[in-house]
């Protein structure tokens, strides 16, 4: 099963992410993709360690290559997020594109019980990027709308209630 | 409390107005709007709790675009998505508009 939830910033779609994976039977790992790049993203790091204890999550911090990363199978899988994995693929010196980054998505998905992937709502705030801003936003558009159409439940999370695009909650 | 939320000038005040058939000194008697500009304090629960004494609680949602550059308006997008979270918590109903069109999130349809 594979659930993929968007929202925009301060959405709650990271709680709410949480919380389903938390209702599923079994044992729950939690892949991590934010580096720790200067003190805000310490800060979000922290916060959101602090949002998982206590809730049984095995945590993996794995920035890039997740088609290489071994995670013990039939888990109940929550990756966060998507965004920075894409940046991550794309403009890490071990990055491998945004290829890459779907292939990875894709191998987890393969291993998994159930995949819950968290991506950002980042598109209606304009139309006028340039540069890598632009190639940025296409390519998590392009893996958001493939993954979409791959998952059994798309849910769009507004003020921490899910709008369910496709399918039913898990 | 009926919490409205949706993009800019989507049509939040005037769907909620009319669909209750209230008067506009009425509406501004027991509503309150642009609640995500008060978004930025310390203590969000409070806000959340006083903000919510009212009828009705109007905010837009402003964390749909590219994350900004800037470290303010960053956290001000934030903090303004935060509080929309605790509203629709405190919310019997939680209505979104999108050009004008309404679409319930929870509870029950206030009409």
């Amino acid at each position: 099963m594979f659930t993929l939830i968007i929202g925009g910033a301060g959405s709650g779609k990271s709680a709410f992410a949480e919380r389903l994976v938390q209702s599923l039977p079994g044992d729950r790992v939690y892949i991590a993709t934010m580096q720790p790049f200067d003190e805000e993203c310490r800060r979000r790091i922290e916060r959101h360690r602090a949002m998982r204890s206590g809730k049984g999550f095995a945590t993996l911090e794995r920035y890039t290559d997740l088609a290489g990363l071994t995670i013990p199978e039939k888990r109940n899988v929550l990756l966060e997020d998507l965004s920075n994995l894409i940046a991550n693929e794309l403009y890490s010196p071990d990055g491998r594109g945004g290829y890459a980054a779907l292939q990875g998505v894709e191998a987890v998905l393969r291993r998994a019980a159930h995949l819950t992937v968290v991506t950002n709502e980042v598109f209606s705030g304009g139309t006028d990027y340039e540069g890598d801003t632009l190639a940025f936003l296409r390519t998590l558009a392009r893996i958001n709308n493939t993954l979409a159409a791959e998952a059994d439940t798309v849910a769009e999370i507004v003020c921490g209630i899910p709008n369910v695009l496709k399918g039913e909650i898990p | 409390m009926i919490f409205v939320t949706g993009p800019l000038f989507a049509g939040k005040r005037d769907y909620i107005r009319s669909a209750l058939g209230l008067d506009e000194e009425t509406f501004a008697g027991i509503a309150v709007w642009d609640v995500q500009e008060q978004a930025e304090t310390d203590r969000p629960e409070a806000l959340a709790a006083e903000l919510a004494q009212n009828d009705i609680v109007i905010a837009t949602e402003i964390g749909g675009g590219v994350v900004p550059i800037d470290p303010e308006q960053r956290a001000r997008r934030e903090a303004a998505g935060r509080l929309s979270c605790l509203l629709a918590e405190r919310a019997d109903t939680v209505i979104r508009v999108c050009c004008g069109l309404p679409q319930l999130l929870k509870g029950d349809w206030p009409c």
